[in-house]
């Protein structure tokens, strides 16, 4: 079910959308506020989300996101700031079917009804758009092939958000909101569901993401906010978020045996049997390093050289201080 | 301003149809639905048949035959089941797993969803009368002749019923309790209501008659006695209890699973 090219490395060159309205963002949140009872879900939160772009939130559990989301799907009211979707204010509820025409939603839980089949459900939703997605179409991009006669009920639990992104897809939407979309999908079926989410963006569907997998957000997005405590800490691209593009690399190996950290040439620390090098210039500093082990005839062993993972920068922007509950996945 | 202005009253119409059904759809073929809402008052109305079959007229059965009592009563069991308890817990049960919050995500209008419910619980109705009144009359119960009344009382009915069940279903918090309250609210009701056994007291028929059942149990025997006429007292209560359960589904009723 490969419909769509994939071809998101990091930093691939991507497609400029044409913006379908002459809007200047297709989701603009200034000074967002929500609390429920003493507790501040969301405080003050800003971000604007440009035609035709990938925009992924990401967060602990409890951070704000999923509030922040409902209130731009219209489920929730914030209590101050000004949210506007495609133009319109989500929680209009006398203008939103013009709204809800235009955009596509994927909430976190999946509910659909049992007793249909895979095929009604999806013509059934078809019907309240006025110019829906071809039905098969839509059962073939999201991996459903062969199982439209299925009912729902049985269909196992991938499956079932599979039906859930193929109703976020059907009314042919401008704007899809995927909250935690492939949470308990395999890696093939993850790798699938983002290959749809690429094709989407190509045919210049703009997309509002929430996850809690990093690597979905470095395939996927074009910017990233992460959230703690119900705040923006960090906003940027995958590749520059929180310094992430002058952050220092970090050289590591395993010690030889009879030396100490006092023997290398250049300043390294010593965690769990390993050395770690943390510099701004690696090229000297592996060159000194490999000099120095060349010789003396010796060999580092697990040599690697990296940079600050997304997942190191999300962990330290979200570090204990701001982690309010829940654990990250 | 937006397309939806100058929407097409048929297309509208195209999509109440569309969507009663979907509804009928998913109400066939849920086993828990059909049971509760056909085999119930079916093994009823044919146990009393057994039990009645023979008996003529009489006084306690207000000068009725009793089958010819109990056919409208039981018919408006089916009708109470269908729409009341059935529509309640399982818009209770949508609630709770999410359902109506999506719904709500669509541009499918709140009224056209409520609406699609409505036509589907009065079709449903319809079959389940018909129903009754058919296993009535191989008990020798005379089929109705009224059928204006019959079918104005059944509509009515079945939308002050249904109203009453989003009313209850707007009041309940959680999914679980649905079918216990449903049934606490309606089984006391049916008792002094006469639907399993006539009233003979004023006290509680005044008490009874001012509540929902006894004004529809009323509006259904007549056409089934061959009484002419609309019974516009009971017709007449019977909408205020559905105007009344409208107001509170309409001020109340939540579509997201936690409350705000």
């Amino acid at each position: 079910m490969r419909t769509y090219m994939t071809g998101t490395a990091e930093g691939a060159a991507r497609v400029a959308v044409p913006a379908r309205s002459a809007a200047p963002a297709a989701v603009v949140v200034a000074g967002l506020r929500k609390s429920y009872g003493a507790v501040q879900a969301v405080r003050g939160v800003s971000f604007t989300v440009r035609h035709g772009e990938i925009f992924a939130l990401l967060g602990p559990n409890g951070a704000g996101k999923t509030t922040t989301l409902e209130i731009m799907e219209g489920f929730r009211t914030a209590d101050a700031g000004r949210v506007e979707v495609l133009g319109y204010d989500p929680g209009d509820r006398a203008r939103g079917r013009a709204l809800r025409e235009r955009i596509g939603l994927v909430l976190q839980d999946i509910a659909v009804e049992p007793y249909l089949t895979v095929r009604e459900t999806i013509a059934r939703n078809a019907g309240y758009y006025p110019a829906p997605r071809d039905v098969d179409e839509v059962i073939g991009l999201v991996g459903l092939a062969g199982q439209e006669r299925k009912k729902v009920r049985n269909l196992s639990g991938g499956q079932k958000r599979r039906l859930d992104l193929a109703l976020g897809l059907i009314g042919r939407p401008e704007l899809l909101f995927l909250d935690e979309p492939t949470t308990g999908f395999d890696p093939n079926a993850r790798h699938e569901a983002w290959d749809v989410i690429c094709g989407l963006r190509g045919a210049g569907v703009t997309i509002m993401l929430t996850t809690h997998y990093m690597d979905e957000a470095q395939a996927l997005a074009d910017r990233v906010a992460v959230m703690a405590g119900g705040q923006i800490v960090a906003e940027g691209t995958p590749s520059d978020i929180g310094g992430r593009d002058t952050a220092r690399s970090r050289i590591r190996f395993a010690l030889p045996d009879g030396y100490t950290t006092a023997d290398l040439p250049v300043d390294g620390v010593l965690g769990e049997g390993q050395v770690s090098v943390e510099t701004a210039e690696p090229t000297q500093a592996l060159h000194q390093l490999t000099g120095w082990a060349l010789q003396r005839g010796m060999v580092l062993g697990r040599l690697t050289v990296d940079r600050p993972s997304l997942e190191d920068i999300y962990l330290r922007l979200t570090g204990d201080g701001t982690r309010i509950e829940g654990s990250i996945r | 301003m937006s397309v939806a202005t100058y929407r097409a009253p048929r297309r509208d119409l195209a999509l109440l149809w569309h969507q009663v059904r979907y509804e009928q759809l998913s109400f066939w073929r849920n086993p828990q639905s059909a049971f509760f809402t056909f085999v119930f008052p079916v093994v009823i109305i044919v146990v009393f048949g057994a039990l009645f079959g023979g008996s003529g007229r009489s006084s306690y059965f207000n000068g009725l035959s009793a089958l010819q009592y109990y056919v409208p009563t039981i018919a408006a069991v089916s009708v109470l089941g269908s729409c009341y308890s059935q529509l309640a817990i399982v818009l209770a049960m949508r609630r709770q797993n999410g359902i109506l919050k999506r719904v709500r995500a669509t541009p499918l209008p709140e009224w056209t969803y409520f609406l699609g419910l409505l036509a589907h619980c009065v079709m449903v109705s319809a079959v389940d009368v018909a129903l009754i009144a058919g296993i009535g009359s191989l008990f020798g119960v005379p089929l109705p002749t009224h059928w204006p009344a019959l079918a104005l009382a059944l509509v009515l009915g079945a939308a002050s019923f249904c109203a009453l069940g989003v009313a209850v279903a707007s009041l309940i918090r959680n999914s679980e309790a649905a079918p216990a309250v449903v049934q606490l609210v309606l089984f006391p009701l049916l008792f002094i209501s006469g639907t399993y056994m006539p009233i003979h007291s004023s006290a509680l028929d005044r008490i009874a008659g001012a509540l929902p059942v006894r004004p529809f149990n009323q509006a259904l025997l007549g056409p089934f006695a061959q009484h002419a006429g609309v019974d516009w007292k009971s017709l007449s209560v019977l909408a205020a209890w559905g105007a009344a359960g409208a107001l509170v589904a309409i001020r109340r009723f939540r579509w997201d699973p936690r409350p705000e």
